[in-house]
């Protein structure tokens, strides 16, 4: 009994450490219904800022508190005016990306500032325990606690009270009216932006000193345990996100209990699911509440898409097809392949997210799920590549719609947040599940890509073999899209009540999209395996995901030929600037925040 | 970090420009048809290609590669190079991601300067990037690849990665013959090497009578550990083995402490580094770890590399990642020193190599079945007063 006890209490401790970055993520989500990825890497900058002072200047705390907020506030602002206010008259998709371009931006720069390797960030406050249960709490987790359930009762009482609150409220509400009635929305944008990076920063600087440990890799594990938290809570409800993140913990806890350690992450994003479901506005929306905005439609930019004349098309097609036979280097054509495999996951992710309005952020499973049951297929029951190949596309088909289906009856960013959880379920089963999928020794030996008996092993087969399959998918996509079922699948984006109102069964019409965009994905993912011969349950992680969507949103939302260009782009990029070494990445980063500042729409446009 | 291999370029560019220079001079001086690459034979450096992660999720890898390398670097110009040629390397960024390690792949092996690869870290990356390697008949010397299916690969895969079936009965030899412990819990990192360590280690410890009461495994980015040491406390366990990095086994370590374990803790060599001292503070007191070396070991090849190391990069202490890719260096540069610049030829030399001087395994010769080296050295050591020191052989109270 005494155990459950401490579980409880360490539950409520590292919940304790969820809600300092849920809180900012639910601010700026109240205001600007934005889900902002650059949280994470404000919390980056407020340890390494807090470390600077520590460990540097060697500023007491409250001088060091006063410094990580100042610094990380102005970094907040630097954001807000840069970055994201340019993009407010933009589509709503566009500050989502940017966020995540300005995120890689942050990170490269503090690495490259302070070198990847972990450090010490000494805790300034006496060390002294107090006995709880079996274990002890020390001063910094009372601080913390202050600190969570402080700024979310002042931010509760801001927004509630005082006469910027009400305008904050009314920019959420309705950004237009508040403008006509006179609020500064700017301003209201930046006093939120600013607070939400002050308390990010100083979150970072916290849990940077309870762990004794920063480093750079922080930043994206806070974002998903703050966006999990805050979507548990009610996005946008900041005291909501501090209940959340304490369940969160606590759900965690019990699992590590009652399951193992292995297994805790797969409680988090259970958790999320189930409240999606179930209450899809957060545990504390009120039944009074408004359902979110519909994101559908204006979550995705109106636009002319660029008319390729088909005989560009052909030359393009031919001039790839025929690219083997001319002297480039076979790193030039593996780097393609990585090119065309991506592309087959973008022409997957550019249907469901694109044409359909469902944004996939868990679109990585799909590809592990193929690859998995080719692997496993061709390896212990021997089938043919080819065949096993099919059968991984048509798994990841099946499994990947039935798993994907309870977030059909989301909208907007929560599809996005539930297909995200999603995929790190899938991956934590493959982790876990180790009797079929070899656990994290992960397979070996996988059988090269083949054909009719034939292997394929030089890189100019392998390029043909991913090349047609690409073209073959993209045919059959763009023959989709002309049909009566691209036309209901569009009009599903652009008003589903509409959709609903002319009869069109919404579940159905999402399923048809997953199952063609599950078959192409899974076949990428078994191609894939065959190539490298051997996967385990990273190779296909959540970067990848982001990476598809990226790639799906530069080419042109819903856009054929823009997914294949896209990839194209971001494969060749990182490639291109390699050149320059460790600063490749926050070059990729800039480009992108470019490409989304002055092409919002995509290379390509929208279809 | 990052200068480094900036300042590597200048220099690099310079030895080209001069033998440019040298060359156009010989052909006008002598007005033969000399050609330039008979003279590059000569004065060009021969080339290593490194795929690894520099940036992304596990930078910090690379850039302890990298002051390792460059170390070795410096030891192996001071006493004549190859046969007279400088060595240099190539260090493509992979962010250990098979995406890009097959592509670096193909990058190096269509490259004739690039005469081996080292590399990559992880064994996804690794071992995507094998089957090219294989191919195309470049040797991918992988120092860091524990699993165990990487020189299976083919046989131009070669690793001196610690064999994980030669360590974990070392530890275990220590925890419960020399420490005394009965009844372990093992936490391990949810990698493949963590999951390989754990099973050769519950295995070894068996074999020598003692219990594995529990065994729990953790993800890379997990922080937080409080509710796992609570089962592992229920568990009842005498000792606590961490098959852990150093960043996540400090924060084992503070956290076991701070949910009040007071049992004796007992790691993988792994966690070796200043590091887990920084991170750790007094929770890592009296914690016992199995290294390969230690540096007031009298061995000259460690004395050789700590002062080195320390010489180097203004008093910092190596750590064992600093050391893989050391010793990785030597290594290659005694292979070269028989093998030449010929692919195939370098692969027949790794059977040949006798006897290298290294820090993790002594003298040290390939297993030709295996392609791997045996027997790493063995130092039993506990931290004491914030430092490595070796163990006294006193049994915890």
């Amino acid at each position: 009994m005494s155990s459950w006890l401490d579980y409880t209490i360490n539950g409520l401790i590292v919940g304790n450490v969820y809600a300092l970055v849920a809180v900012g993520l639910a601010l700026i989500f109240g205001v600007s219904r934005l889900i902002n990825f650059a949280q994470g890497s404000i919390y980056l900058v407020g340890a390494y800022v807090g470390w600077v002072a520590v460990v540097q200047l060697r500023t007491p705390l409250v001088i060091t508190i006063i410094l990580v907020a100042a610094i990380s506030a102005l970094v907040g602002l630097i954001i807000e005016r840069f970055g994201l206010r340019p993009l407010q008259n933009s589509v709503r998709i566009a500050p989502l990306l940017a966020t995540i371009g300005i995120s890689f931006v942050l990170d490269q720069i503090v690495m490259l500032t302070f070198s990847p390797n972990p450090r010490a960030l000494p805790s300034q406050l006496p060390d002294i325990r107090f006995q709880i249960g079996a274990g002890t709490i020390g001063p910094l987790d009372i601080l913390i606690a202050g600190v969570g359930v402080t700024s979310a009762l002042l931010l509760f009482v801001f927004l509630r009270y005082t006469k910027l609150g009400w305008a904050v409220r009314a920019t959420a509400q309705d950004r237009d009216a508040a403008m006509q009635m006179g609020v500064d929305v700017n301003r209201v944008n930046q006093a939120v932006f600013g607070i939400a990076a002050a308390l990010g920063g100083l979150s970072g600087m916290l849990v940077g000193m309870y762990y004794n440990q920063i480093d750079t890799a922080m930043s994206l594990q806070a974002t998903l345990k703050g966006v999990v938290a805050e979507v548990v809570g009610g996005a946008g409800n900041v005291p909501g996100a501090v209940v959340g993140s304490l369940l969160l913990g606590l759900v965690e806890s019990y699992g590590v209990a009652v399951f193992g350690t292995s297994y805790r992450n797969l409680f988090a994003f259970l958790l999320l699911i189930v409240v999606l479901v179930l209450r899809p506005n957060g545990l504390f929306a009120s039944a009074k509440q408004a359902p979110p905005e519909p994101l559908t439609g204006t979550f995705i930019a109106p636009s002319r898409p660029v008319r390729i004349p088909r005989w560009a098309l052909l030359t393009a097609v031919g001039a790839f097809a025929l690219l083997p036979l001319l002297p480039v280097s076979s790193y030039v054509l593996q780097t393609l392949i990585n090119a065309w495999l991506l592309g087959m996951l973008a022409l997957s992710l550019t249907l469901v997210a694109g044409t359909v309005g469902q944004v996939s952020l868990g679109h990585a499973a799909l590809l592990a799920i193929g690859a998995y049951t080719s692997a496993l297929l061709s390896l212990d029951f021997s089938f043919p590549v080819g065949i096993a190949i099919i059968c991984g596309g048509l798994m990841s088909a099946v499994l990947g719609t039935l798993l994907i289906s309870p977030s059909f009856r989301l909208r907007g960013h929560y599809v996005s947040i539930a297909t995200l959880a999603i995929g790190e379920i899938i991956s934590l089963i493959i982790l876990n599940w180790e009797s079929v999928t070899r656990g994290p020794i992960g397979i070996s030996g996988i059988p090269p890509l083949s054909l009719f008996g034939h292997e394929l092993v030089s890189v100019a087969q392998v390029y043909w073999f991913s090349f047609a399959v690409m073209v073959l998918l993209a045919l059959l996509q763009v023959r989709l899209l002309g049909s009566h079922l691209g036309r209901s699948f569009r009009a599903i984006r652009d008003d589903d009540v509409a959709a609903r109102a002319y009869g069109l069964s919404l579940n159905r019409y999402k399923a048809l999209a997953f199952i063609f965009g599950g078959f192409a994905a899974g076949v990428s993912g078994g191609i894939a395996a065959h190539l490298y011969s051997y996967i385990n349950h990273e190779t296909f992680n959540t970067q990848q995901s982001i990476l598809a969507l990226t790639v799906v949103i530069l080419g042109g939302l819903g856009n054929v030929a823009g997914a294949i260009a896209g990839s194209v782009a971001l494969v060749g990029l990182p490639e291109v600037f390699r050149i320059a070494a460790e600063y490749r990445i926050l070059i990729y980063g800039i480009v992108l925040l470019l490409l989304v500042r002055f092409r919002p729409q995509g290379l390509l446009g929208t279809i | 970090m990052s200068w480094d291999f900036l300042q590597m370029e200048p220099y690099m560019s310079n030895v080209s420009r001069r033998t440019v220079v040298k060359g156009s001079l010989a052909a006008i001086v002598t007005g033969a048809a000399m050609s330039r690459a008979a003279l590059a034979q000569s004065s060009e450096p021969i080339m290593l290609g490194v795929s690894g992660p520099l940036t992304g999720p596990n930078a910090q890898y690379g850039t302890q590669w990298k002051q390792g390398f460059d170390l070795a670097l410096d030891e192996i110009h001071a006493t004549g190079g190859i046969n007279g040629r400088k060595l240099a390397y190539s260090f493509e960024d992979s962010q250990s991601d098979p995406r890009q390690s097959v592509a670096i792949a193909q990058k190096f092996v269509s490259d004739p300067n690039i005469v081996m690869e080292l590399g990559d870290f992880s064994s996804p990356a690794s071992m995507a990037a094998s089957p090219i390697y294989q191919r195309a008949g470049l040797v991918q010397f992988g120092f860091t690849n524990s699993h165990p299916d990487f020189t299976k690969g083919g046989d131009f895969m070669w690793s001196t990665s610690v064999s994980q079936a030669d360590e974990q009965p070392l530890l275990a030899l220590y925890a419960v013959k020399h420490l005394g412990l009965k009844k372990l819990a093992v936490l391990h990192l949810n990698t493949d090497w963590g999951r390989t360590s754990r099973d050769y280690f519950v295995k070894a410890a068996k074999d020598l009578g003692a219990e594995v009461v529990i065994t729990e495994g953790y993800i890379a980015e997990e922080r937080d550990f409080r509710s796992t040491l609570v089962r592992v406390r229920d568990a009842n366990p005498d000792g606590l083995i961490m098959i852990s990095y150093y960043s996540d086994g400090a924060l084992i370590a503070r956290q076991a402490r701070q949910v009040g374990l007071k049992q004796t803790i007992c790691a993988a060599s792994s966690v070796y580094s200043p590091k887990f001292l920084e991170l750790g503070g007094e929770a890592v007191e009296d914690v016992h770890l199995g290294t390969r070396y230690f540096p007031e070991d009298p061995r000259p090849e460690v004395q050789k590399f700590v002062s080195g190391f320390k010489a180097k990069y203004n008093g910092q202490e190596p750590d064992a990642f600093n050391a893989y890719s050391y010793d990785a260096m030597n290594v290659a540069a005694a292979v070269l020193k028989i093998g030449g610049t010929d692919r195939r030829a370098i692969r027949d030399a790794f059977a040949k190599v006798h006897d290298v001087s290294t820090v993790i395994f002594g003298p040290a010769t390939f297993d030709v079945e295996s392609r791997r080296v045996k027997g790493a050295m063995n130092a039993e050591l506990v931290v004491r007063k914030g430092q490595f020191t070796l163990w006294d052989g006193k049994q915890p109270t």
